[in-house]
């Protein structure tokens, strides 16, 4: 009877603050906490950063297709776009463009399997394209799948002391089991927390890589054959 | 990839103040200490089942649960007034005037207990209180009023509240409440239809399971016959009759349970009147029966 009063006294006082959730845990807890913070912080940056490039992508990708389908010369479109830093689909004309001119430089053309050159070139840059548009996003992917497990050790880890708490306590009273339990419970929250939007945007951001590769493969093939025609016509 | 970091370096320590802004130290709760109730465990019988009782019985107190009660009557009138003032100046003031008198008490004394001398000088005012011998001796000296008195003030004084009076009371109502077991005391006061501590034997039960299930023909055929299970509650007069009709208490899916309910009650209503112990009617007046297929169909 004494034993257990002493002990409920003894119990921790609850407090849910996050830092006293955070102060009051095992030193792996914390551990993995910090880590699951540090996760959390890193996939929200890499959010940010591919919103803001899929949506400059998409919009550059707009404004090339109405200037491209404008009617205007193609030659005034390289002449313009040639000395800068493209990307998608004007990357992919370029790179088109620079290899049907460099197959017409010269006193011989080297036209014979030109169509060939051409859409090799298109298809190495949509892969460079792909790629940089797809970096990244596997740290996303992992963080989704591995931080609920990582959260789930540091909660267990915690319940492991907080039933070595109670042990030591003598007692089975909520009191003494509570402040333990909901320490730990807080490292699964956290790896929760940084999951949900890693595996949302994810999947959100595959959806558009593939749309993008999509629509430049696409435009890849229309210019492709614009091109042959052009051959076919000059021989 | 400088922005994104940025951004959500800002969008974390921003969620951060905020969860310290609006959790504070939010919830503080202090564990309550819960001392533990001791649980003894008591089947509900002991406690439903009266003994029951005879009018004719004499009301039976107990003797000594009464003592507490009468006694202070009996003296609280006579010291009500002097007690009360000696109460109050015996611990504090009376070095003095207490030791010319118990000098009295201490000179006839010294046969049986050669203390009181030492004792009496400093403080004698205690030790009469506590010590009945003093009484038959103090009888003929004058401050004897003194040490009679304090010691059943000290219960009469308080009326409003004696734990004494309460056992008392409680002590009284025992004996006419009565109770399950014993009968080796005199009938006493009982609960009006209390039972006479009895109960249907299994034996009895059995009887009358197997005067029902002679008049039962189970649903031997039906698909799935085993579960259909019914419950009957049966209404039953002292006669033995079946009073008013049977109640099907349980339903089931199948089809076939339709017949087998009827075929249940059809056996009650069929095999009445039933031989029943007639001074155990209060625990068959109201009997459910499981008709169980099972049971029946040799499982």
């Amino acid at each position: 009877m004494e034993q257990l009063v002493q002990s409920t006294l003894a119990a921790p006082e609850g407090d849910l603050s996050f830092f006293a959730l955070f102060w009051q845990a095992h030193l792996v807890v914390q551990l993995v906490m910090v880590g699951l913070m540090f996760a959390s912080v890193w996939c929200w940056a890499i959010i940010v950063d591919k919103m803001l490039l899929y949506a400059r992508i998409r919009r550059q990708m707009n404004r090339f297709e109405t200037v491209f389908w404008s009617g205007q010369s193609l030659e005034d479109l390289y002449g313009t776009l040639q000395n800068r830093k493209n990307s998608s689909m004007a990357a992919l004309f370029v790179a088109a463009m620079r290899e049907w001119k460099r197959s017409h430089e010269g006193a011989r053309p080297a036209v014979a399997s030109l169509q060939q050159r051409i859409d090799r070139v298109m298809d190495v840059t949509i892969q460079r394209e792909a790629e940089r548009l797809e970096s990244r996003l596997l740290v996303l992917a992992s963080v989704g799948s591995a931080a609920p497990f990582i959260g789930l050790f540091g909660t267990v880890w915690g319940i492991m002391t907080a039933f070595q708490a109670i042990a030591n306590a003598e007692s089975t009273n909520l009191a003494v089991v509570a402040p333990g339990i909901a320490e730990a419970l807080f490292a699964t929250a956290l790896g929760l927390l940084a999951a949900i939007p890693a595996v949302i945007a994810y999947n959100k951001f595959a959806g558009d890589v593939g749309k993008a590769v999509a629509r430049m493969e696409g435009f890849a093939d229309e210019f492709s054959a614009i091109l042959s025609r052009q051959i076919d016509q000059g021989l | 990839m400088r922005v994104g970091l940025f951004a959500s370096l800002a969008g974390h320590s921003a969620v951060l103040v905020w969860g310290l802004i609006a959790f504070p130290d939010a919830t503080t709760f202090a564990p309550t200490t819960v001392d533990p109730l001791p649980v003894e465990l008591v089947p509900i019988s002991e406690l439903t089942r009266l003994q029951r009782g005879e009018e004719t019985a004499e009301e039976i107190r107990d003797v000594a649960a009464l003592q507490p009660s009468e006694a202070p009557e009996q003296d609280a009138p006579e010291p009500a007034e002097q007690p009360a003032e000696r109460q109050v100046e015996q611990p504090t003031p009376p070095a003095p005037t207490p030791v010319p008198e118990p000098e009295p008490v201490a000179e006839p004394e010294p046969a049986p207990a050669p203390e009181p001398e030492p004792v009496a000088a400093p403080e004698p005012a205690a030790e009469p209180a506590a010590q009945p011998e003093p009484e038959p001796i103090i009888t003929q000296a004058r401050p004897r009023s003194k040490p009679t008195p304090p010691r059943r003030t000290a219960d009469a004084t308080p009326d409003n509240f004696n734990p004494n009076q309460i056992s008392a009371l409680l002590n009284k109502v025992e004996p006419t409440g009565g109770r399950t077991a014993p009968s080796d005391q005199p009938a006493s006061l009982g609960a009006r239809d209390g039972q006479d501590s009895v109960q249907m034997t299994q034996s009895e039960l059995d009887a009358l399971r197997g005067q029902v299930a002679q008049c039962w023909s189970p649903p031997v055929g039906a698909v799935g016959a085993e579960d259909l299970r019914v419950r009957v509650r049966v209404n039953l007069a002292q006669s033995g009759e079946v009073a008013g009709s049977p109640e099907v208490l349980n339903t089931n899916s199948n089809p076939a349970f339709r017949a087998a309910a009827s075929s249940a009650v059809r056996a009650v209503m069929r095999c009445a009147p039933y031989s029943l112990p007639i001074a155990k009617y209060d625990s068959w007046q109201e009997v459910i029966i499981n008709f169980d297929p099972r049971e029946m169909l040799g499982g």
